[in-house]
């Protein structure tokens, strides 16, 4: 098949080139389609294009992958690419996920506004994307990885103009891993001597010492763009303001791929990444953090969104704490995780985005009991959540395993925190699934009749619960036939794992979860308030404070610090101002006025100062007589 | 040529006399309406002469031409008076202020005409003597005369102002003239002689190499005098009462070229014949800084228009006594020229005043305002005396600053150089003060019909304006010359 294509197309560069412009084609073509049937030309779009490049994708990826450069006008100048690997792997899963999210976009539009902007973002983005993972030189990277910035600003902007504040916070703090991002490139650049991934990866450079700055750089950019903590606190803040499909496609796993697919070339193919090292340590800090604490926001979340886009920043942690391991089970294990994230995760998206297209709210407060108006979103919901608590059997579970074989060899406190984690997980996905699904029914007022999710809403939804059951009970395919060979190595263990004990313990924090939740339940008086007894615990009740208010973003620091730069800015100003407007010319002119009373008319004075100036010249000449001062 | 050239300096001592004996032998009726006219010819004719005389004097290439009145000057040991180049230019630059003057009198001065006409031949002949002279006493004598008209100059018209600011100039001559003659006492007794010729650093020292405790005494006595006829700090009291309530013809004069020849060709002088000493040239630079500095900052706080432009005379002499102390060459040249730049600019600032005084009938600043609508060619004029006093290009003043800056910064006094650069920012800021209050500021109902001035004062302002733009100009042909004779 990759052979009949690259015949068609004449260059494997043509091919990969394609695959960056074509999707902006697709989006132009969406974004023009106006009229009564523009939701019918939309989903054809979607589906014509998401199918082109996924059959491209998985062309390369089973053509062996490919590489060449394509040469831009100015000497020297070239846009190199290369496709091996890990790449060739993620392309196609990106593109299979992106036909599943333009079909769920292009349905969740179709008779709501603002669809043309967001499916040509949504394009736009994907030719990004495929452009950052086939990219074999940092600066054409780097080009990507911006693209995607500006198209993530862009989609946030979407019928909210006048109130930017989501798309602000996610600029600056995006920009602001970007822009760290830029300084890791430029060191690791500088550092081996060539901007070439490949080159660098046939002789990686060392993360000590020198290596230190660049690979931490990179990997915090890498961190950003995943939206690990500290650049995470725009993605709840979105949630509440994107449209719905915004947040299954970005959040849920079009960034991920991105950010968790460099942070993978960066450990393996760039920098050599020693398990123990100071860089591990602080890949796994940032990743338990990441997990433990997001899990603990998510836990309060009262709306379906908040809930589910805290939950996405903490999977991120599992992620990262995998791969910051540097052990091969570790890296597999995140990579694994990433991908089952991405079905699970988008599944969710997809399955509350259902929800709130029938019911016309996300607030838990305002549901209940919809497991009988729409049956089949409730299961795909159940499976998802299973598979994102990690119950045994489950996709979930076995990259969760794999996580924590890791971590535990890692160090003791990372496997807690990672159970802790676990523990959160599964109590706030009981107490989302008791409040929506499972409680007396509900309804929002003036909706009376609640049916199933419309076809191109719910198809997207049953395709991820499907792949999700797929990859976990048949978890040797994605596992020694996918990932290993991509990361190099055969030997990645499949099924169940070999230590009991972490089965065991994994199963007993799950078991505990629900009695927490049942007697949460009991305690609160329902499924939504389940984990107040958590929330409102002495001590912890502080924290959630100081969080709720948001004094332990982020971004706050760092606004508070552009303000308090520009008040001293302003402040020098207004001394220089000072010093020009007031001190000199009132100077000045005191002086004069001095001299002015002094001269004062009276002629005696006149001759008197003239006499006390003829001595002056009289010292003057004695001054340069006696000191003998020649020309 | 020669016999041209060797005929000329006698036009400046005949033709003030003429017109002094003309002017009294006509009666006086007949006199009247013609006096100041006349007074105005014998200015063109100076100024056609020194001219004339430069360009006759520098192609010819003699140092100087000798003449003597009645007697032969070519016998040894006689005494004569001459012209060099100096001197011909010192003499252009009297001419044309006298001229302005003149234009500025036919409108302004209406009762006696005809004294006015005397006294100001007398003071021609005072200035034109001054600068002929070859030995200091002969300098002395026709200073002497300068200073007795300027006095009645300003009193002329028996004003309690006048009279007081006559008094002020009169005392504080009176202790000049007490040093002069001092100074030049102790000098005759040690040499014998006051000719320019047998003074000198060298001849003061004697046989013996060192110099007299006396005669340094009497340099700095000297120093002192001119100081006091210059309006040089802290010498300057006097001069800003007398600028005030002259007459503005008569100020004309006296900013424009009395405080020059008086002061500043004395100190010429005297750095010709005694700048081998270090002192004499220090004390110079010291008076320098001084004056521009108490100049500019008295002329900033003031409130009369006639005061603001006196203190600013005084800050103006001081960049020529900058010039003036730096010795060399271009120095001398640089104020000579600034003497030249500074007497267009200021001419034209008085003329100015003499036209609000004319329309508005005051020139208290603080009255005054937003007056560019009614009176655009005074407006015009001032700014360009402005633009020219602050040293920009491409007027004259810029360019005769700058030369006394590069000769300040070549005879090694850099920080003297810096300073007179910063202080012109002051020259700026007074000059701007007086252009917003009187020209440029929010206008004051009171001179809503208030017309522009005609007649000769308006012409004299155009032209002494064309002169400042024009000279400012041509002033490459200038550097140009010098570089032919090697100055630069």
């Amino acid at each position: 098949m990759f052979k009949t294509i690259c015949a068609l197309l004449g260059d494997p560069v043509n091919l990969m080139i394609s695959m960056c412009a074509l999707p902006v084609a697709g989006g132009v073509l969406a974004c023009l389609s106006r009229g009564r049937s523009r939701g019918a030309l939309r989903m054809a779009v979607a589906l014509l294009f998401g199918a082109a490049n996924l059959v491209f994708a998985l062309s390369l990826y089973l053509g062996g992958g490919a590489s060449g450069a394509l040469a831009l006008g100015v000497q020297g100048l070239e846009l190199r690419l290369a496709v091996s690997g890990i790449a060739a792997l993620m392309l196609p899963f990106a593109g299979l996920l992106f036909l599943i999210v333009a079909v769920y976009a292009a349905s969740w539009f179709h008779k709501r506004e603002g669809g043309g902007a967001y499916m040509l973002l949504l394009f736009i983005s994907l030719g990004m994307l495929n452009g950052a993972l086939m990219a074999d030189n940092l600066g054409v990277l780097l080009f990507f990885w911006e693209g995607l910035l500006c198209t993530l600003f862009g989609l946030l902007l979407i019928g909210r103009r006048e109130n930017s504040k989501a798309a602000v916070k996610a600029l600056a703090l995006s920009g602001t891993a970007d822009l760290i991002l830029m300084l890791g490139i430029l060191a690791t650049a500088r550092l081996a001597g060539s901007a070439s991934m490949s080159e660098i990866a046939a002789r990686p450079l060392s993360a000590d010492g020198p290596g230190a700055l660049g690979c931490a750089c990179m990997l915090l950019g890498a961190m950003g763009k995943a939206g690990a903590m500290p650049f995470h606190s725009w993605i709840p803040e979105a949630a509440s303001d994107a449209p719905a499909p915004f947040l299954a496609a970005f959040p849920g796993s079009l960034e991920k791929i991105a950010g968790i697919y460099l942070a993978t070339r960066i450990v393996t193919d760039l920098y050599e990444f020693a398990p123990g090292s100071p860089m591990s340590l602080f890949v796994m800090v940032a990743g338990a953090v990441t997990l433990f604490f997001g899990v603990a926001m998510a836990l309060i979340q009262k709306d379906m969104r908040r809930l589910l886009s805290y939950h996405a920043i903490s999977q991120v942690g599992y992620m990262l704490l995998g791969i910051g391991t540097g052990l091969p089970v570790g890296i597999a294990g995140g990579v694994f995780h990433m991908m089952n994230n991405a079905l699970y995760k988008t599944g969710l998206f997809v399955a509350a985005g259902a929800i709130e297209d029938q019911t016309g709210t996300t607030d838990l407060h305002k549901l209940g009991g919809l497991r009988r108006a729409m049956p089949v979103t409730a299961a795909c919901f159940f499976v998802c959540a299973l598979s994102i608590a990690g119950v045994p059997g489950t996709n979930g579970f076995f990259s969760k395993e794999l996580i924590f074989d890791a971590a535990l060899e890692s160090g003791t406190i990372f496997y807690v925190a990672a159970l802790a984690g676990a523990f959160m997980t599964a109590a706030s996905f009981l107490k989302l699934g008791g409040a929506a699904f499972f409680s007396e029914a509900r309804l929002p007022q003036g909706r009376r009749n609640i049916r199933e999710a419309r076809l191109g809403i719910l198809i997207p939804a049953v395709l991820l619960a499907a792949l999700c059951v797929l990859f976990g009970a048949y978890n040797a395919l994605p596992l020694q036939t996918l990932i290993g060979p991509a990361l190099g190595d055969a030997h990645i263990h499949a099924g169940w794992p070999e230590n009991g004990t972490l089965v065991l313990l994994s199963s007993a924090v799950l078991l505990l979860a629900l009695a927490d939740h049942v007697y949460g339940r009991k305690k609160g008086g329902g499924a939504l308030a389940a984990a107040d007894h958590i929330h409102y615990a002495p001590g912890i009740k502080q924290a959630y404070a100081l969080a709720e208010r948001g004094l332990l973003d982020p971004y706050n620091w760092l606004m508070a610090a552009a303000n308090g730069f520009s008040a001293a800015c302003a402040w020098i100003e207004g001394g220089v101002t000072w010093f020009y407007d007031k001190a000199v010319p009132g100077l000045v002119t005191g002086t004069g006025q001095t001299l002015r009373r002094f001269w004062n008319g009276s002629v005696s004075r006149y001759l008197i100062i003239a006499v006390a100036g003829v001595a002056c010249i009289c010292l003057i000449f004695l001054l340069a007589a006696l000191g003998e001062v020649a020309p | 040529m020669s016999s041209i050239l060797n005929g000329i300096p006698y036009v400046f001592v005949a033709a003030p006399l003429f017109a002094f004996i003309l002017n009294n032998a006509v009666p006086r009726e007949r006199m009247r309406s013609h006096a100041v006219a006349l007074s105005g010819g014998v200015a063109a004719l100076q100024l056609a002469a020194a001219i004339l005389g430069f360009a006759l004097l520098a192609a010819s290439g003699r140092g100087e031409v000798r003449f003597g009145l009645f007697w032969s000057v070519d016998a040894a040991g006689a005494a004569y008076l001459r012209v060099n180049l100096v001197s011909l230019f010192l003499l252009l630059c009297v001419g044309f202020v006298a001229l302005a003057s003149a234009l500025t009198a036919a409108k302004t001065i209406d009762d006696h005409r005809c004294s006015f006409a005397n006294l100001f031949m007398a003071l021609l002949l005072g200035m034109n003597g001054m600068l002929l002279a070859t030995d200091l006493f002969t300098l002395y004598v026709f200073l002497e005369i300068t200073g007795t008209a300027s006095f009645v100059l300003i009193a002329m018209y028996k004003s309690s102002k006048g009279l007081e600011g006559a008094f002020k100039y009169l005392t504080m001559s009176a202790l000049a003239t007490i040093m002069m003659l001092t100074g030049l006492a102790l000098l005759f007794m040690h040499t014998g002689s006051l000719a320019f010729a047998d003074l000198g650093a060298a001849a003061l020292s004697g046989a013996s190499g060192e110099m007299d405790i006396l005669c340094y005494g009497a340099l700095a006595l000297l120093i002192s005098g001119f100081a006091i006829k210059a309006g040089a700090a802290p010498f300057h009291s006097w001069l800003p009462d007398a600028h005030q309530s002259a007459d503005t013809a008569v100020s004309i004069l006296l900013s424009g070229i009395v405080i020059k020849i008086a002061g500043a060709y004395g100190f010429i002088v005297l750095v010709e014949l005694f700048g081998d000493l270090y002192a004499v040239r220090l004390s110079v630079a010291a008076l320098g800084v001084a004056t521009i500095a108490f100049g500019a900052l008295l002329a900033l706080v003031q409130t009369h228009f006639k005061r603001i432009a006196a203190y600013s005379s005084v800050s103006q002499v001081g960049y020529i006594l900058f010039g003036i102390a730096a010795g060399s060459p271009l120095g001398l040249v640089g104020a000579l020229l600034h003497v030249f730049s500074h007497a267009a600019f200021k001419s034209t600032l008085f003329s100015g005043a003499a036209a609000l005084h004319e329309q508005l009938g005051t020139l208290d600043i603080e009255q005054m305002g937003g007056l560019q609508k009614n009176m655009p060619v005074t407006g015009f004029a001032s700014v360009t005396s402005f633009l020219s006093a602050a040293g920009v290009p491409p007027f004259a003043g810029f360019w005769s600053k700058l030369l006394i800056l590069i000769s300040l910064w070549q005879a090694g006094w850099i920080g003297l150089s810096a300073a007179a650069l910063g202080l012109s920012i002051l020259t700026g800021a007074y000059f701007l003060r007086l252009q917003k209050k009187v020209f440029f500021g929010p206008r004051n109902p009171r001179w809503d019909d208030v017309k522009e001035i005609g007649g000769t004062i308006r012409a004299s302002q155009i032209v002494l304006s064309a002169v400042n733009l024009g000279a400012g100009l041509c002033f490459p042909l200038v550097l140009l010359y010098l570089q032919s004779i090697g100055l630069i």
